[in-house]
């Protein structure tokens, strides 16, 4: 194989890599507004928000030691060595479940029977809010997240791929990031278990039957509410999950939540109510992306990794309004 | 005597048809006005222009432009900040071209570039609706801001990057530069919103106005009634990115006097511009204004107290205005969607009928 | 029945003629090979059971659908595809079924925006208002002034619409199609979910709409009772399908029309 030709498959891996992360996050767009009809544009910020939380707990900072100290003069900013990682992701669990009764309680609760598009600008003060408070309790400097994830090029790859090249020429193998794969199978996991919860559990079926009708899902026996307080939280996990990934991958810092604005277009590709739509318009975002700052960048400066999703998503959406998976939109008066 | 409707009898359409249809809040609003042309310049400084009034006009023209579009047409934008940046660089490749040119006409034409550059992005608004469209405006956002960073053209090939507004004079003032006293920049800011403001009233209360609202309010009866979506929509992204580009040259020209694409026309401008039309009231003139001084004064407030007043550290006190703002957002949609206008309305409707509430 | 009379119904010119209509979503078929016409200032009913067929063929008529064939003549002119807001223009006004009023507008806007279509002055007259964009103004406000006093709702001018009971709501909307001055008039069920007194005052309206202003007037419209009294003609359709065509009398003693308002199965 030529060694263009090797380029290129790196090109498309690595877009798939990167694609999953977008997908992770796209994944909690989906189940909300599937639930909800709510598209939740904080999911972006909760996961930066877990992941905030989750270096705190794993270094055992003091939360809103900053403004303690204004307040109160107490200079305090750890408690302790910190908790092992399992009892850390588990702490961090119970604080999104915790934000999530919030949010159906304070927010949700009261604005029911709104339209989308207020219900949409509530989720991006929801955002800034989040984003404030994440500040607030844990400072805004960027923190590496390590809780043991593999990461790192992979050496076996590289070795392996540097033989398929063709006889004489310079190519020095394939780099694949173990973090990368880990995603992948992580998202792969988290897929799967989702589809297993909706389809073969009580409360999946609820939640299924909720995003047809809302009032069969009265008739299951679950009210609204408390399927809302559910729907969040799965979607924090999904935030935690994303958050973890790329924490671990660049750090946690405020970029993190940005990434919710690169799941739009993924969502846009993939339709906002199709799981597996979540998961193709991310690998085609990703792939696209990288495809493009490789063969397209070059000829107008680069770093069009910025804008390119979104004007697919543009151009995508002239041609059909409805998404990928979505049904066809026929207007009636 | 405030707001007392008696005697006050409408006798013809047009009389019906005022902006102030009240005699008293008639000369409210222009004693008002007279003090802010004529009394403010004469106690203006620094601070206050750079930090306080400047940012108020040049956020409440942009206000004024993204609520003709999300407001009066419904079609929401977060491509507010690539508007803007539209403006600043139109600004400055005019002023550089053409070193003679009025300022005036400077911002006015940018305004006129970004109205094109608006109308192209407004496009697909025609086929796309509602948060997909919101989405789709995204594209502008990230586009615009990757062009002004790309092409070297733009900013004049300068080594940083940046782009810096000449000194340019108005009868004999500098008006733009480090030279410009703060009433000159100051009186024009006032003078361009003011008049354009007058023009966004005129036109959201006539044909084109209810036909904006239409369009918002229920498009298929709209175009079925007679509105053409076609015509509607894009006069409404023309003169909505008219506005936001004067804005732009504006907070370039004689506000920061000197950008960089990045941080001055990022995203979170498009969503600072989004927020103060929403916390102002969708589809109210006064209401870009109320949201805009809303969202300029608070910081200022914040900081004022927390860190002037108690000496707190300055990033604690922008964590705790985020917030703030974030939580006011969310409490505006719940309590009162119409926003700061609509409790003005009504806190007037209850001075009107004071002291007998019915 | 109407009071342009000078010649009886079946004499006066053809206003708007539909040929072998048919329409089809996917795999529904609305309309199936429908022709029928209607003359210049007639009030022509339109019935049948839910889901005929009727307001597809309205939304034909008003280019809002586009029927797979078929033919349409307007005013003797076959009409090509055309967008709704043409329609409007050529003089095609309508109400609709569920109520679709501007609900962020006042009453009068409401009905501003239903002249739309007569208004000239561009964006840079209406920018500067003072002057002709001012007097435009007035002028329609006037028209628009006489419509309200001739519907009664001078107490709801500055209301917002969304605030109205259900009945006011339904007369706004007509008052919004009166504004464009149409010279045909599409209403959809305009007395639907109304009680026996605010049916009263809106069939009164629409015979003095027919009358004082000869404009046609196509309606569709459940209750027996009210399209006898007001029709010329009517035309039944069911399942897609016409039944029948006639005056009301004709109609009434059609066996088809019969079976399907008794619900016969079909075959
Ligand atoms: N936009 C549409 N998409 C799919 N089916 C439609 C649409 N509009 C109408 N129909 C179908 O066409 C048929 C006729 O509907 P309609 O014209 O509304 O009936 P009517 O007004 O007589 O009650 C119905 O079966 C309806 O479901
Ligand atoms: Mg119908």
């Amino acid at each position: 194989m030529s060694p263009d030709f090797l380029y290129f498959i790196e090109t498309v891996l690595n877009g798939l890599m990167s694609g999953v992360m977008y997908s992770l996050v796209a994944l909690g767009f989906v189940l909300i507004f599937k639930a909800s009809g709510i598209f939740n544009f904080a999911q972006g910020v909760m996961a930066l928000f877990a992941a905030l939380t989750l270096v705190g707990l794993l270094t055992g900072q003091v939360p809103f030691a900053h403004l303690i100290h204004a307040i109160f003069g107490v200079e305090a900013q750890h408690w302790g060595a910190g908790m092992p990682a399992l009892l850390a992701v588990i702490g961090t669990m119970v604080v999104m479940i915790a934000l999530a009764f919030l949010i159906e309680r304070i927010v949700l609760k009261h604005l029911v029977n709104q339209e989308p598009i207020i219900l949409f600008m509530a989720t991006i003060g929801l955002a800034y809010f989040l984003e404030g408070l994440g500040d607030l309790m844990w400072g805004s400097d960027v923190k590496a997240l390590d809780i043991g994830v593999p990461s790192g090029g992979s050496f076996w790859w590289e070795d392996v791929t540097r033989e398929w090249a063709a006889e004489g020429s310079d190519y020095f193998g394939m780099y694949i990031d173990k973090l990368d794969v880990t995603a992948a199978i992580v998202a792969a996991v988290l897929v799967v278990a989702l589809s297993v919860f909706s389809q073969y559990t009580r409360m999946g079926r609820a939640l299924r039957a909720v995003a047809d009708d809302h009032q069969a899902a009265l008739s299951v026996g679950i009210s609204l509410r408390t399927i809302w307080v559910i729907v969040w939280s799965i979607a924090g996990f999904v935030a935690l999950v994303a958050g973890i990934m790329w924490g671990s991958k660049s750090g946690v810092q405020f970029s993190l939540s940005l990434i919710a604005l690169k799941a739009l277009p993924v969502l846009i590709l993939g339709g906002f109510t199709s799981i597996p739509g979540a998961i193709v318009g991310g690998l085609i975002i990703g792939v696209g992306e990288k495809l493009a700052e490789l063969y397209i960048g070059p000829l107008v400066g680069g770093a069009i990794e910025n804008w390119f999703a979104y004007v697919v998503a543009l151009v995508f959406l002239l041609y059909r309004p409805q998404g990928l998976f979505g049904d066809k939109i026929i207007e009636r008066i | 005597m405030l707001y007392r409707e008696a005697g006050d009898f409408k006798t013809s359409y047009r009389a019906d048809q005022q902006t102030f249809p009240i005699r008293s809040e008639r000369i409210l609003f222009w004693a008002f006005i007279v003090a802010a042309f004529a009394v403010v310049p004469f106690f203006i400084n620094d601070y206050w222009e750079k930090s306080v009034l400047i940012p108020f006009l040049v956020w409440s023209m942009a206000a004024l432009g993204l609520n003709i579009l999300v407001g009066y047409c419904g079609q929401v934008s977060l491509g507010t900040g690539g508007f803007m940046a539209v403006g600043a660089y139109a600004a400055y490749k005019l002023m550089t071209a053409f070193p003679e040119m009025n300022i005036l006409l400077v911002i006015v034409l940018s305004g006129g570039v970004t109205a094109v550059v608006g109308m192209a992005f407004g496009l697909p608004s025609l086929r796309i609706k509602g948060f997909y469209l919101a989405v789709a405006t995204l594209a502008a956002q990230f586009f615009l801001v990757w062009v002004f960073n790309k092409f070297p053209w733009f900013y004049n090939y300068s080594a940083s990057g940046q782009i810096t507004a000449p000194e340019r004079l108005l009868f004999g003032v500098p008006v733009t530069g480090p030279n410009s006293p703060p009433w000159a920049t100051y009186l024009v800011a006032l003078t361009v919103v003011f008049v354009f403001a007058w023009i966004g009233k005129n036109l959201t209360r006539g044909r084109i106005g209810r036909q904006w609202m239409a369009i918002r309010d229920m498009d298929i009866a709209a175009e079925i009634i007679g509105v053409e979506p076609l015509r509607a929509k894009i006069s409404a992204f023309a003169v909505s990115s008219f506005y936001i580009g004067i804005a732009g040259a504006m907070y370039f020209t004689i506000w920061f006097g000197a950008v960089e694409p990045t941080e001055a026309f990022g995203i979170n401008q498009s969503f600072r511009a989004l927020f103060m039309v929403i916390i102002g009231g969708l589809g109210s003139i006064l209401g870009s204004f109320l949201g805009a001084g809303f969202l300029v004064l608070l910081p200022v407030l914040l900081k004022n107290l927390m860190v002037g007043q108690l000496g707190w550290a300055t990033d604690i006190a922008s964590h705790f205005e985020i917030m703030i703002v974030g939580a006011l957002i969310i409490f505006f949609l719940i309590v009162e969607p119409h926003g700061l206008a609509q409790l003005w309305r009504l806190t007037k409707e209850k001075l009107r009928l004071w002291p007998f509430p019915h | 029945m109407s009071l342009v009379e000078t010649l009886p119904a079946s004499q006066r010119d053809i206003l708007l003629k539909v040929d072998n209509i048919s329409l089809s979503f996917g795999g529904v078929k609305a309309i199936t090979n429908i022709s029928f016409d209607i003359r210049v200032g007639e009030i022509r009913a339109i019935i049948g059971p839910n889901g005929a067929g009727k307001t597809s063929m309205l939304n034909v008529i008003n280019g809002f659908y586009h029927p797979q064939e078929g033919t349409i003549t307007f005013e003797g002119v076959p009409r090509p595809r055309m967008r709704p807001h043409h329609a409007a223009t050529h003089g095609v006004a309508r109400t609709f079924q569920n109520i679709a009023l501007f609900r962020g507008m006042s009453t009068l806007d409401n009905i501003m925006t239903g002249r739309g279509t007569l208004m000239k002055r561009n964006l840079l007259w209406q920018a500067l208002w003072t002057g002709p964009a001012e007097r435009e103004e007035i002028e329609h406000r006037e028209a628009v002034e006489k419509i309200i006093d001739f519907l009664e709702i001078q107490h709801i001018r500055k209301t917002p619409v969304g605030r109205l009971p259900y009945g006011l709501q339904k007369r706004v909307e007509l008052g919004r199609a009166l504004a464009a001055e149409p010279r045909l008039l599409l209403l959809d069920e305009p007395m639907a979910g109304m009680n026996r007194e605010e049916k009263e005052d809106m069939s009164r309206f629409i015979l003095d709409v027919n009358s004082q202003f000869g404009t046609t007037i196509a309606l569709i419209e459940h209750d027996m009772g009210v399209v006898m009294d007001l029709s010329d003609r009517v035309v039944v359709l069911d399942y897609g399908k016409k039944i029948g065509d006639g005056t009301p009398d004709e109609v009434r003693a059609n066996q088809d029309v019969i079976d399907a308002y008794l619900g016969v199965p079909h075959e």
